[in-house]
């Protein structure tokens, strides 16, 4: 087939979807209309591990509206099938209101469903447990760790102790909590044995597959829709309790039911990014050529699930060096299970590998960038193959350049500006670039229209946009004339919306299902005597505008419509798909980043500011470009919470998280957040997949954190080497 | 938006509006509110009109409430609402106007900020009791007919959002910092448009629409 032209891929478009957003018309689950829909509001449990040993409904059963009071004691046995293609970690999931267990703070021990919010608000307030309860334990530094995961090549610990310079530096990494702006929600409703959810998800299919495993239903009899996420980061990656009994209270009241989360019950139990404690050695010559490194790391897991993350890829493959041995151990804590959040491993791995680099930077006298340089391996060290593209280098030239990293002086606290000590710094980001099988479904009108269909999520990157583009020219039709469906379970499966895979994943599906709808078409012109089309060879004609012609001679060639038309076809259908080549890999695939940061820290009160931040990106091909914009700033945004403000605080003697609104968590507010700026190289990966993408919704976010650490100690000397940094910490 | 007159003198509670026995679900109830003009239709517990039986009808009724009208939208509205309910929760479970976004339902992120007589405020914070003879503007309400508020062309343009879970709020908030001449700077603009979090992060892009819907001092 002729490569057809491009005009939508890589222009800069405006979100599809914008309208309905910036108008208010955009529905979020809790938002769809469900006749008869009543409210239900979860039971929080009050302790921190231990027993129910009875509750009291009386008084909420008695509260005008209240319809029911459920929990384990009225609660049937549920089938909680296994579910091996799910985002479910190793371990035995949580079972709601299945026994008398608490196993974390915040567990959901009972639900309420009441005619009214307010009678099922008032309602939950109203039910009184009592416990056996026991001491929590939820101090990732005090408690005994669990499984392990290792690594090694040479022999890293000799190499470090027989290092020229070594350094052994302990990080600490709070716990975050992903804290989109739409609490999670669900409403739920049956028709007979067949169940329909509309649900904040990342994953239409994963949650159609949990509820059939948790039902004891199959897969065909769940339908999840999903069209509007709004904000996801990673915790809509698995279906959590709290769908399960929004459908088991409606299954129960034999209603449609309403579950909305508050806020606070966002922390309770809808995964967090675990808090590290990391400790790295490293060893390298006096020129700064790393020899070795050791990584060891703790991460918080639930006592019920093994949780892991790709935290160690990062200290594999990003630098040459002979000697790795890494173990990253889970530590089982009275919590619920930790999830994915965005640039999940990776970023906490940048955090600590790029701190501990500027640190061996300022030890050896060397430019951070021209250390790292002095460290660029010519291949992945840990699989032993070559990079599909890695540009880092161009990324530290453009982005030195860009930032005017010449200006920075090397030696801590040597730039002032009034009462602030200003500094500048950098870090590398890498994100591994996940693909995974996906399938989607193309649909040509005669009327020169398409509509395109994959099960896929658009929790905010621009899914609806950038998967438009992609139909529209391969279909050769304008964007005003593709529509692009996602959101809903009965659309072709796709993987989670979620590590970055979707672009390269779903893209490429609907890719081949555009190119296969067009194809059809094209033979059914060039087989067609009445066809201006007739007898030319397929791979020469392209389609532009809704009319296929002759490639280099437009005036032969007729629209789509005409075709179809005189076809007598009301339509043509296809469906396409993408899977991962299968068998070893014959390339590493990764995407990269230089990120600059620079920052004025008070002084005398050690308030830290950022004052700008340039990003610059290898992330292969971009789609959508003023989109992906929007995606790179928002991850430096994120970045800069993690870095300064983000810290889900624990109370160890009852495992009661304290901060759990967003008045005393802290995210970025406008106030916050200055001058940033983000540079994409031109570019295209072909290795990777059918468009050349390498993802960008999780190495958009990592190494910020790092950047503005190393500019901390730039302007204070001060190494902060626990996330986030505060101002008690500069004191 | 058309303009729907509920007198107080309203008729019969929703059950006994004249429409088929089926008993109103929220939507048509909404719908019948704006189709029958001046006449009828606002007389019961407005939270009641999801209601299925009797009994729960009655139980609903027991619990304190109060008579409000309050124009939405242009729209005047009188409804008799549960003493407890926020604005947003009337705007959202009873009205059908989802535009106003719950966030944290405790005033800390902004998402549910409407125009209240002209005045940005936080609707999960605001009891709906209060609000007798008051204005409301919603997201729903800022387009004229099909014409965007330059503040919503100005997001699409800026793309100044990405899940869109914030931007209504974001809007009503910029619509309100533009008013009281908050604009002077892009610092000016930031420090008044910080009660409005955005977790996607695009508050850069926020600013720069905010900017250029600012009439040029």
């Amino acid at each position: 087939m002729s490569p057809q032209p491009q005009a939508a891929v890589g222009a800069p478009l405006s979100r599809v979807d914008g309208r309905l957003k910036v108008t208010g018309e955009a529905l979020y689950s809790a938002e769809h209309d469900v006749d008869g829909a009543v409210h239900a509001v979860i039971v929080d449990s009050g302790i921190g591990r231990g027993r129910i040993t009875s509750i009291d409904a009386r008084a909420a059963l008695a509260h005008p509206g209240v319809l029911r009071v459920i929990s384990h004691r009225n609660t049937p046995e549920l089938p909680y099938r296994d579910n091996s293609g799910s985002n479910n970690p190793p371990g035995r999931r949580l079972r709601v209101f299945q026994d008398d267990r608490v196993l974390f703070h915040g567990q959901p021990v009972a639900v309420v469903v009441a005619t009214t919010l307010e009678a099922a608000q008032h309602g939950a307030s109203l039910v009184k447990i009592r416990y056996d309860d026991e001491q929590p334990s939820t101090d990732l530094t005090k408690a005994e760790p669990g499984e392990s995961t290792t690594y090694a090549r040479g022999d890293a610990d000799a190499a470090v102790r027989d290092a020229a310079v070594s350094l052994d530096l302990t990080y600490r990494t709070a716990r975050n909590h992903h804290n989109p702006m739409e609490p999670h929600a669900t409403i739920a409703r049956w028709d007979g044995g067949r169940l329909t959810v509309w649900d904040k998800t990342q994953w239409v299919v994963g949650t159609q597959t949990e509820l059939a495993a948790v039902f004891g239903l199959e897969m065909g009899a769940v339908r999840v829709i999903s069209p509007f996420v709004g904000g996801g980061f990673g915790t809509g990656l698995r279906c959590w309790p709290h769908v399960v009994v929004a459908a088991l209270a409606a299954r129960e009241t034999q209603r449609p039911v309403k579950l909305v989360l508050s806020r606070k019950q966002m922390y309770l139990g809808t995964g967090f990014r675990p808090s590290y404690e990391y400790r790295l050695r490293l060893g390298s010559d006096r020129r700064g050529r790393l020899t070795a490194a050791v990584h060891e790391m703790d991460a918080e897991t639930s006592s019920y699930e093994q949780f892991t993350e790709g935290v160690l890829a990062a200290g594999q493959m990003l630098y040459s060096m002979p000697h790795v041995r890494q173990a990253y151990r889970t530590v089982p804590l009275d919590v619920n299970t930790p999830i994915w959040m965005r640039g999940p491993g990776f970023q906490t791995a940048s955090f600590v590998i790029e701190s501990a680099m500027d640190e061996l930077a300022h030890e050896l006298g060397v430019d951070p960038i021209e250390l790292r340089i002095r460290n660029e391996p010519s291949e992945d060290e840990a699989k032993g193959v070559p990079f599909s593209t890695r540009r880092l280098r161009e990324c530290f030239t453009v982005g030195a350049r860009e930032f005017g990293w010449h200006r920075r002086n090397p030696r801590p606290r040597s730039r002032r500006d009034g009462d602030w000590l200003i500094g500048m710094g950098m870090a590398t980001g890498v994100y591994d670039t996940v693909r995974a099988p996906a399938q989607a479904r193309a649909r040509l009108e005669a009327d020169g229209t398409a509509v395109v269909e994959a099960a896929s999520s658009d929790m905010g990157p621009g899914t609806y946009t950038s998967q438009a583009q992609v139909a529209a020219d391969a279909l050769g039709l304008t964007m005003r004339t593709v529509t692009f469906r996602l959101g809903d379970s009965r659309y072709p499966a796709t993987p989670p919306h979620g590590g970055s895979m979707t672009m390269a994943s779903v893209g490429s599906a609907v890719l081949d299902a555009c190119d296969r709808l067009r194809r059809q078409a094209v033979i059914l012109a060039i087989e067609d005597e009445e066809s201006p089309l007739f007898g030319v060879a397929a791979d020469d004609v392209v389609v532009r505008g809704g009319r296929l012609h002759v490639q280099g001679d437009p005036a032969r060639g007729e629209t789509y419509q005409r075709l179809l038309t005189r076809n007598n076809r009301s339509h043509l259908e296809a469906e396409g798909s993408f899977a991962p080549p299968s068998g070893p890999e014959r390339h590493s695939f990764y995407a990269y980043n230089a990120t600059f940061a620079e920052v004025a820290v008070d002084a005398t009160l050690g308030l830290v500011r950022v004052r700008r931040i340039l990003g610059v990106y290898d992330a292969g091909r971009i789609i959508s470009p003023k989109l992906a914009d929007s995606q790179a700033l928002g991850g430096m945004v994120g970045g800069i919470g993690t870095a300064l403000l983000e810290h889900t605080v624990t109370d160890h003697r009852d495992g009661r998280i304290v901060n759990a609104n967003l008045a005393d968590y802290l995210v970025p507010v406008n106030a916050d957040i200055p001058d940033l700026k983000a540079i994409y190289l031109d570019g295209e990966d072909r290795e990777a997949d059918p468009l050349g993408v390498k993802g960008l919704g999780e190495v958009v976010m990592i190494g910020v954190a790092p950047a503005i650490a190393n500019a901390v100690f730039n302007a204070t000397g001060r190494r902060i080497r626990e996330l986030p940094i505060t101002a008690e910490a500069l004191l | 938006m058309s303009s729907t007159e509920l007198t107080e003198s309203a008729g019969p509670p929703p059950g006994d509006s004249g429409q088929s026995s089926a008993t109103p679900t929220r939507r048509t109830f909404i719908a019948t509110t704006t189709a029958v003009g001046g006449a009828v239709v606002a007389g019961g517990l407005i939270a009641g009109t999801s209601l299925v039986d009797a009994q729960e009808a009655a139980a609903a009724d027991a619990v304190p409430s109060s008579r409000v009208s309050l124009t939405v939208n242009g729209t005047r509205r009188t409804v008799t609402v549960d003493n407890r309910t926020s604005l947003l929760d009337l705007l959202r479970e009873h009205l059908g106007l989802t535009g106003s976004k719950k966030g944290c339902n405790a005033g800390a992120c902004g998402a549910c900020t409407v125009l209240v007589d002209g005045e940005r405020v936080n609707s999960c914070l605001t009891l709906a009791v209060r609000l007798d003879g008051a204005e409301i503007t919603t997201i729903e309400g800022l387009a004229e007919d099909d014409r965007l508020h330059p503040l919503q062309q100005a997001f699409i343009d800026q793309d100044a959002f990405q899940c869109g879970y914030c931007t209504p709020g974001q809007i009503l908030s910029g619509v309100g910092c533009i008013q009281e001449g908050h604009t002077g700077s892009p610092e000016e603009i930031r420090e008044w448009m910080s009660g409005n979090i955005c977790r996607c992060g695009c508050y850069v892009k926020i600013v720069r629409a905010v900017e250029q819907t600012a009439p040029r001092k």
